[in-house]
């Protein structure tokens, strides 16, 4: 498959995930707001510091970060971005993707853009984040039974899992960046409420309470356990890791004899960690800084794909190994459509 | 039709008449054009009667509702086009008229016979001019007509293309005058566009009015991407895989095409590939996949020949590949259309089709050229500048509409522009009399009404050579326009080859 389409299809699929996301996160701090009464700048600037940003001047109040998180153009981060860079991505390889799911993602992309998706955002916020959500989850489907499940869609299996993976780990993050710093605010309502309703933006309520636990529950513990290494749930950390192993192990074929690729390594590298200790060891060791490992280790596994699949130096065939081609400098040639969350 | 006929009225026995009227109620022709659906005594054409019958049982408002549902599908499927004027790219619909405009059997086959003599012509002329000049040396077109024509690559001399072929793929724009007779405007050999249109009218035709492809006998247009690919196939050069690794190499998203590149791509099979994706070595050209290089055998560009390889032709271009013509030269690649073939479409080269048909293939062309005054003849020149207010100018190697005087509706400022620059370069100028366009029924803001109407068929070739049965109806969308370019505001239209008996 040529490295570039792959690259587009990888990102397309990033920037949906992306999109679905943002929409979770924004979605439960909103209902949160309705239960408890949490200092509106500890409620809402840690949304914007998990997505990397630092230098919002506006006071974080829920409208404005909101707005600022669902609207602003100029904030690569925000859903109408993330969608039209999905879009862009997708028109570039229209060649490669159904036409239904060309359709169905250019529907969305005129929602948001033109003034039905703002309608319901002006009208009934939760069932707007619904929506939103929904995009991803429709676009998701619509590419798994429409589409072979060739090379393509296995670069577009390892972008959304990635791309999920890293968000799980930052909406866990979040908690770290609201703290109830104070020890006796630990597994008060509010803190309680709190891991569930982050249970809840990973649709994780049900399975969670489906696991069989020992009693009394911590909740601290519970759902951070649930959510980095649970076996089975589709949007904990190591299972997403688990299809990102096998998406890789997909895109690099299965030559005989082949050692793995670097992201299969990295890939690996990560697992590992966390199958080296325990929830009790995370937590002893710093939550925080373990999400902070997987952020980090998620963007290294993208460099890595990019330098394997995308941006390799293509040798000439055999029988002459001679250097690569004059001027052939393989440059990012559509700016900003691939960039990554620092 | 006018007013002769009364407007039947809305159901209900005493509804008032004419309020929401039928579709062709209000139709009144155009004075003096050829009428693609009524004859000049009201009348459906007796190929049309079934279409206008039928159209014609729809009440504006019905017809109104058919149509925004038609836009809303080219909305939804992103069929659009971006306007060169706007780097953010600004996304388009090329605005599409649902009356269909229909061309009878009896009437295609000679179409088709033609276009098919002169496409051979013109390939056997590229032939030529790139070896013997046999053509030049008997003094049928003047040599310095075609030796100075920016379409003429010297680098292709002495060169002949895999399997033969130098327009595998044209684009030949017909217009019809008010006697009913069709001729022909210009032969597009370079990277003609449109045909997505074609095809992508017809799907949303066929969604808007299934019943109507019930009852009439259209024939299909569907099959032109897997034509295009067996045709592109079929010269692959000596060596190449089996079957031939075929890629589409497109200018890129932000090309005003880039929708029909991505559209042919998709339903010939092939791979859609910008330049930086290919590279050449040992004369040969690979492309750069996920697991190493891929060798290419055969390249439908659509992209300019001076943008191909920097190391050949323009060497500011970004888009293209360096070394790709001296693989082409090696023999190791197929373009199409090959390098060169400029020179066949260059405006001053056009008048002279009628000649290369008879000199090379020694009969009579069965379609004509529209009368052209070649400004490089003095004589020509000087009639030329004598009735700029009746003739239409052309510069001879510009293309959809630009760098066009439209005499009749020339302001004295226009002209006096056009005949400095005529007086300045003559060999860039051509002169046409005005044609009076044929015109075909399309909505407007005032219900549908005469506007005027060209037609491109796409003619394919390979081992041998298929035309798609009708082409692209391009329509003016302002009211007296003879301008039918999409970059100029116009719109299209489904063409309708009937099947013999219906």
């Amino acid at each position: 498959m040529i490295s570039r389409v792959a690259e587009h299809c990888f990102w397309m699929a990033r920037y949906l995930e992306r999109a679905e996301n943002t929409a979770r996160v924004l979605e439960v701090n909103h209902t949160l707001l309705l239960d408890f009464q949490v200092p509106v700048d500890r409620q809402w600037r840690p949304l914007l510091i998990i997505s990397g940003i630092h230098d919002y001047e506006p006071e974080p109040t829920a409208e404005n970060v909101q707005e600022f998180m669902t609207w602003d153009r100029d904030n690569p981060f925000s859903i109408i971005s993330s969608l039209s860079w999905a879009r862009e991505n997708a028109r570039i390889i229209r060649e490669l993707i159904s036409a239904e799911m060309w359709e169905r993602m250019n529907f969305y992309h005129l929602w948001m853009q033109g003034p039905d998706g703002r309608e319901v955002y002006d009208g009934n916020r939760i069932e707007f984040y619904a929506q939103a959500r929904r995009i991803n989850q429709l676009l998701h489907g619509i590419c798994d039974a429409t589409m072979s499940h060739g090379e393509a869609w296995a670069f577009y299996q390892l972008g959304s899992h990635l791309e999920r993976a890293s968000q799980v780990a930052r909406i866990l993050d979040v908690k770290y960046h609201m703290l109830l710093s104070r020890v006796e605010d630990v597994g008060t309502p509010a803190d309680n409420a709190h891991w569930i309703a982050i249970l809840m933006s990973c649709s994780g309520y049900e399975p969670y309470h489906k696991t069989a636990r020992l009693v009394p529950v911590d909740p601290g513990t519970a759902v951070a356990e649930f959510l980095i290494f649970d076996r089975l749930f589709p949007r904990s950390i190591r299972r997403c890791l688990w299809e990102c192993e096998s998406a890789a192990a997909a895109v690099a074929g299965n030559e005989v004899g082949r050692g793995p690729t670097e992201p299969e390594q990295k890939i690996a590298d990560l697992i590992e960690a966390l199958d080296r200790g325990t929830i009790q060891d995370v937590i002893r060791d710093g939550l925080h800084e373990m999400l902070t490992h997987i952020v980090e280790s998620v963007h290294e596994i993208g460099e890595a794909i990019q330098r394997t699949f995308f941006a390799a130096e293509v040798r000439p065939p055999a029988p002459k190994p001679a250097p690569p081609p004059g001027g052939q400098t393989q440059t990012q040639t559509l700016g900003g459509m691939t960039q990554s969350q620092a | 039709m006018g007013t002769l006929i009364s407007g039947r009225s809305s159901p209900g026995l005493n509804g008032p008449p004419t309020v929401n009227p039928m579709l062709f109620d209000v139709y009144a022709p155009h004075p003096t054009a050829w009428d693609e659906l009524f004859t000049r005594t009201g009348g459906p054409h007796t190929h049309c009667a079934p279409l206008v019958d039928r159209l014609g049982r729809l009440f504006a408002t019905e017809f109104q509702a058919k149509r925004a549902s038609a836009d809303m599908a080219f909305v939804n499927q992103g069929i659009t086009f971006s306007v060169y004027s706007d780097r953010r790219g600004v996304e388009k619909i090329f605005p599409f008229d649902l009356i269909p405009r229909p061309i009878p059997a009896a009437e295609w086959y000679p179409l088709e016979a033609g276009l098919v003599q002169r496409i051979k012509a013109l390939n056997l002329f590229l032939y030529d001019v790139y070896h013997d000049q046999h053509i030049l040396k008997d003094g049928i077109i003047p040599a310095d007509l075609v030796l100075e024509s920016k379409g003429f690559r010297k680098e292709m001399i002495g060169f002949a293309p895999p399997g033969g072929v130098y327009i595998h793929i044209c684009g030949t724009d017909l217009v019809r005058d008010a006697a009913g007779q069709f001729l022909v405007l210009e032969d597009n050999g370079r990277t003609p566009s449109g045909v997505s249109y074609v095809l992508e009218n017809r799907a949303v035709m066929k969604k808007v009015f299934p019943h109507l492809f019930a009852d009439i006998r259209v024939r299909r247009v569907e099959d032109y991407p897997h034509r295009l690919r067996d045709a592109l196939a079929s010269v692959a050069p000596v060596g190449a895989a089996s079957p031939p690794c075929v890629v589409l190499l497109s200018p890129g998203p932000y090309n005003s095409a880039y929708f029909e590149h991505s559209f042919l791509a998709r339903h010939m099979g092939v791979e859609l590939v910008l330049g930086p994706d290919l590279f050449v070595h040992d004369d040969v050209v690979y492309l750069k996949t996920t697991r190493g290089p891929q060798r290419v055998d055969v390249i439908y560009r659509r992209l300019d020949d001076d943008f191909l390889d920097p190391e050949t032709f323009r060497p500011d271009s970004v888009l293209g590949v360096p070394g790709l013509f001296r693989a082409y030269r090696a023999g190791n690649v197929t373009f199409a259309n090959a390098v060169g073939t400029g020179v066949a479409d260059d405006k001053a080269v056009y008048p002279y089709v009628e000649e290369m048909i008879r000199f090379y293939l020694s009969e009579e062309p069965l379609l004509k050229n529209v009368p052209t005054y070649i400004c490089a003849r003095p004589a020509d020149c000087r009639y030329t500048l004598d009735h700029l207010d009746e003739l239409v100018v052309k510069a001879v190697n510009e293309s959809g509409g630009y760098g066009m005087l439209m005499g009749p509706s020339s302001t004295a400022a226009q002209r006096a522009e056009f005949a400095t620059k005529i007086r300045e370069n003559p060999r860039n100028y051509v002169s046409q009399p005005v044609v009076t366009l044929s015109t075909c029924p399309t909505w407007t803001d005032e219900g549908p009404a005469p506007r005027h109407v060209d037609l491109r068929p796409y003619i394919i070739t390979g081992k041998s050579t298929w035309v798609l049965p009708g082409g692209l109806t391009r329509t003016a969308l302002v009211k007296g326009s003879l301008v039918v370019n999409s970059s100029q505001g116009g719109g299209s239209k489904d063409t309708w080859v009937l099947e013999n008996g219906r």
